[in-house]
C-alpha cells in the first residue's frame, strides 16, 4: 500500500486552501492529521477520495495516478472514507446501508454471506440490534458507527476517518477506539483527522500538521508535539483557549 | 419445515408471491366474469387505460421514488415510443410488433441521452429540464403536422384486428405484468440498493463505490423503455395519437397516481393508477368536480400520508421477509426471542 501526494495546490476562487502539500504514506500505519480550523484537512481528504480535482499536483495510489478519477473508481481501488458530518442513507435500513458498499465493490458476492458478515461487524460495533432500523432513526453516534461499519464492508486498504469522535458519547468513543485498533491490526493504513488531541496522541503512530494549507510538521507524535511551529499554530492556540477557560472558571 | 422456510422457497418470498399471483389470476379471469355478467365493454376500456397508466406510474415510481430522479419526462418517452411505432407504420409499413420494438428501443436511446445530459441536475433543475424536453417534443410534433398530423392525430394500425376489447385487455395486462416483473427484479437486486443509495446521498454512494453515473443513466434507460413500450402498445389500441399526450397535465396525472399509491413502491404506484383511474370514471357524473376530489385527495396524501395511501396497506398485507430477518434468526440462541 502506498499513497503519495505530490505538490497539491487547491484554490477556491481567491482562497488558497492547499499550498503545495506533499505527503507519502507507504506502510500500514495510523497517521494523524491535525491543524486549526480551515487548515485544509478536509480539502485534502476530498482530493484523495476524488470528490475534488486539485488545481495542480498529483495523487498516486499503489503506483497509479488517481487525482483525475471519480470517487467510485477510487473506492474500487481500495480507498474508503467517512465524512465529518455523518452521511448514513437515512431511509435505508442499517443492513441495507452495510450492503451498498459490499455489493458495489464486490458485485459477485453472495448477498446472504455479506449480510452475515455485516451482522458480525454490526455486533462488533454494538449496533447489531438496530440492523432493521432506518439509518435516519439512529443517534448521531450510532450513525458514526454505521459509517465505520460500511467502510469495513468495502474491505479497503486505506481508510480516511474524518472527525470520528466528534459529538460521540464517551461509551461509543471507546467502541471507535476498538474499531481503529482492529483495523490497524488487520494491516490497513489509516489517516485520522480529529480535533480530539487526546485520541490523536493516543492512537497515532505518525502525526502530520497542516496550517494554512501547508504541512508544517510530519513525524513522531511525541516530537511533533514539541515542534515550536506546531505549538504556535495549533497547540499553543488551544493552550491559550484552555487557559482562558480556566480563568473564566476560576472567576465563576 | 419451519414457517420461515415455508415462507421462502428457492429464494421466492411466498408472502409476496402468493397474493400477487392471486391478483394476476383475478385480473386474468376478470374478463370471463365481466362477459358472463354482461358488463359493458366500456369498463373493459376503462381497465385497459388504467393498466396503461399503471405501467407509466410504476416506471415513474422506479425513477423518482427509488432512484430520486424527479423527472417529468415519462410521457415524453411514452410519446417517443408511440410516435416511432406510428410513423414507422405510416411511412414504412412496418408491422405493429416490429414498430413496438423499435419504439421501445428509440425511447431507451432518448432515455440514455436525457439521462447523460441531466447527470449533474438535481430535483427542481431536473424537473424543469425534462418539462422543457417534453414541451419541445410536443411543439415539434405540432409544428411538423405534415408528418405527424399534429392535433388532427396520427392514425395507428390497430393492435389486433377485432372490435372485441378482450384481446387488448390481455395484451395490456401482459404489458403491465411484464413491466412490473422487470422493475421488481431490478429493485430486489443490488441495483435497487444502488438506486436508493443514489437517491439518499449521491456523494456518499460514490465514496462507497457505487458507479453513480452508470446507474443514473441505467435507470433512465430502463424506465424510458418501459414508458416507450407502454406508449407504443397503448396507442396501437387507441388507433390515433396526438401531441396532447405530452401536455403537462397528462404527466401530472401520472405523478399524482404514483404519489397517491406510494412512490416508493412499484406495486403501490401501479395500484394507485388503477384506483384513481377507476375512481375518476365512477365519479364521471360529478363532471369537473371529480377533478376537485382528485386534487383534494392528492393534497391530503401529501399532507398526511407521504408514503401514499396504498403503500402502507400493501406493506401490511405483503409483509416481506428478507435476508436480514433470516440471518438474525439464525444468530439467535435456541429459544431466544421465539414466542412459546
Amino acid at each position: 500500500m502506498e499513497l503519495e501526494i505530490r505538490d497539491i495546490h487547491m484554490n477556491f476562487g481567491g482562497l488558497k486552501a492547499l499550498n503545495g502539500v506533499n505527503l507519502v504514506i507507504d506502510e500500514p500505519q495510523l497517521v494523524g492529521l491535525i491543524g486549526p480550523n480551515g487548515a485544509g484537512k478536509t480539502t485534502l481528504t476530498n482530493i484523495i477520495d476524488g470528490a475534488y480535482n486539485p488545481t495542480s499536483g498529483t495523487v498516486w495510489f499503489n503506483g497509479e495516478r488517481i487525482d483525475k478519477l471519480a470517487p467510485y473508481h477510487i473506492a474500487h481501488r481500495g480507498i474508503g472514507r467517512t465524512f465529518q458530518v455523518t452521511r448514513a442513507f437515512r431511509r435505508m435500513t442499517v443492513m441495507e446501508n452495510m450492503l451498498v458498499p459490499a455489493m458495489a465493490i464486490h458485485p459477485t458476492a453472495d448477498r446472504r454471506e455479506r449480510s452475515q458478515e455485516a451482522l458480525e461487524i454490526l455486533e462488533f460495533l454494538t449496533i447489531e440490534h438496530l440492523a432493521n432500523d432506518e439509518g435516519g432513526s439512529l443517534s448521531g453516534g450510532q450513525q458514526k458507527l454505521l459509517e465505520l461499519g460500511r467502510l469495513l464492508m468495502m474491505k479497503p486498504d486505506f481508510i480516511i476517518l474524518d472527525e470520528p469522535f466528534a459529538g460521540v458519547h464517551p461509551k461509543l468513543q471507546e467502541t471507535i477506539y476498538e474499531y481503529i485498533r482492529r483495523v490497524r491490526a488487520d494491516g490497513k493504513a489509516i489517516l485520522l483527522i480529529s480535533h480530539d488531541m487526546e485520541s490523536i496522541f493516543t492512537l497515532s503512530e505518525r502525526l502530520v500538521v497542516l496550517n494554512f494549507g501547508e504541512v508544517i510538521a510530519d513525524g513522531d507524535p511525541a516530537v511533533v508535539k514539541q515542534d515550536p511551529a506546531v505549538i504556535e499554530a495549533y497547540l499553543g492556540e488551544e493552550d491559550e483557549e484552555e487557559e482562558e477557560e480556566t480563568e473564566e472558571l476560576g472567576d465563576g | 419445515m419451519s414457517s420461515r422456510t415455508m415462507a421462502r422457497i428457492r429464494g421466492v418470498d411466498l408472502r409476496v408471491a402468493i397474493p400477487l399471483s392471486a391478483l394476476i389470476i383475478l385480473a386474468f379471469l376478470a374478463p370471463v366474469v365481466m362477459v358472463a355478467l354482461g358488463i359493458a365493454p366500456y369498463w373493459f376500456h376503462v381497465a385497459i387505460v388504467a393498466m396503461f397508466y399503471a405501467t407509466l406510474a410504476a416506471s415513474w415510481s422506479l425513477l423518482a421514488g427509488y432512484a430520486g430522479q424527479f423527472s417529468f419526462g415519462t410521457m415524453a418517452f411514452m410519446a417517443i415510443g408511440a410516435y416511432t411505432a406510428g410513423l414507422l407504420g405510416q411511412f414504412l409499413a412496418v408491422g405493429v410488433v416490429p414498430g413496438i420494438i423499435l419504439g421501445t428501443l428509440l425511447a431507451g436511446l432518448f432515455g440514455l441521452i436525457i439521462g447523460a445530459l441531466t447527470l449533474r441536475l438535481r430535483r427542481t433543475y431536473l424537473a424543469l429540464f425534462t418539462i422543457a424536453f417534453s414541451e419541445i417534443l410536443r411543439l415539434g410534433l405540432m409544428a411538423e403536422h405534415k408528418i405527424t398530423e399534429g392535433p388532427d392525430g396520427l392514425p395507428m394500425e390497430p393492435l389486433v384486428n377485432t372490435t372485441s376489447k378482450v384481446p387488448p385487455y390481455y395484451i395490456h395486462l401482459a404489458m403491465l405484468v411484464l413491466g412490473l416483473a422487470i422493475m421488481y427484479a431490478l429493485v430486489r437486486s443490488r441495483f435497487g440498493l444502488f438506486f436508493r443509495a443514489i437517491r439518499e446521498d449521491e456523494e456518499a454512494a460514490a465514496a462507497l463505490g457505487v458507479h453513480v453515473v452508470r446507474y443514473k443513466i441505467f435507470v433512465f434507460v430502463v424506465t424510458s423503455m418501459i414508458a416507450g413500450f407502454a406508449g407504443a402498445v397503448h396507442f396501437h389500441y387507441v388507433e390515433i395519437l396526438t401531441p396532447n399526450v405530452l401536455l403537462i397535465l397528462q404527466m401530472s396525472i401520472v405523478i399524482t397516481m404514483a404519489v397517491i399509491g406510494g412512490i416508493e413502491s412499484l406495486i403501490a404506484a401501479a395500484f394507485g393508477a388503477i384506483f384513481i383511474h377507476f375512481g375518476l370514471e365512477i365519479m364521471r357524473p360529478l363532471l369537473n368536480w371529480r377533478l376537485v376530489v382528485f386534487g383534494l385527495l392528492l393534497m391530503l396524501t401529501l399532507r398526511f400520508f407521504q408514503n401514499g395511501l396504498l403503500h402502507p396497506i400493501l406493506q401490511f398485507v405483503l409483509r416481506r421477509e428478507d435476508v436480514l430477518a433470516e440471518t438474525v434468526a439464525k444468530r439467535k440462541l435456541p429459544g431466544e426471542g421465539d414466542p412459546a
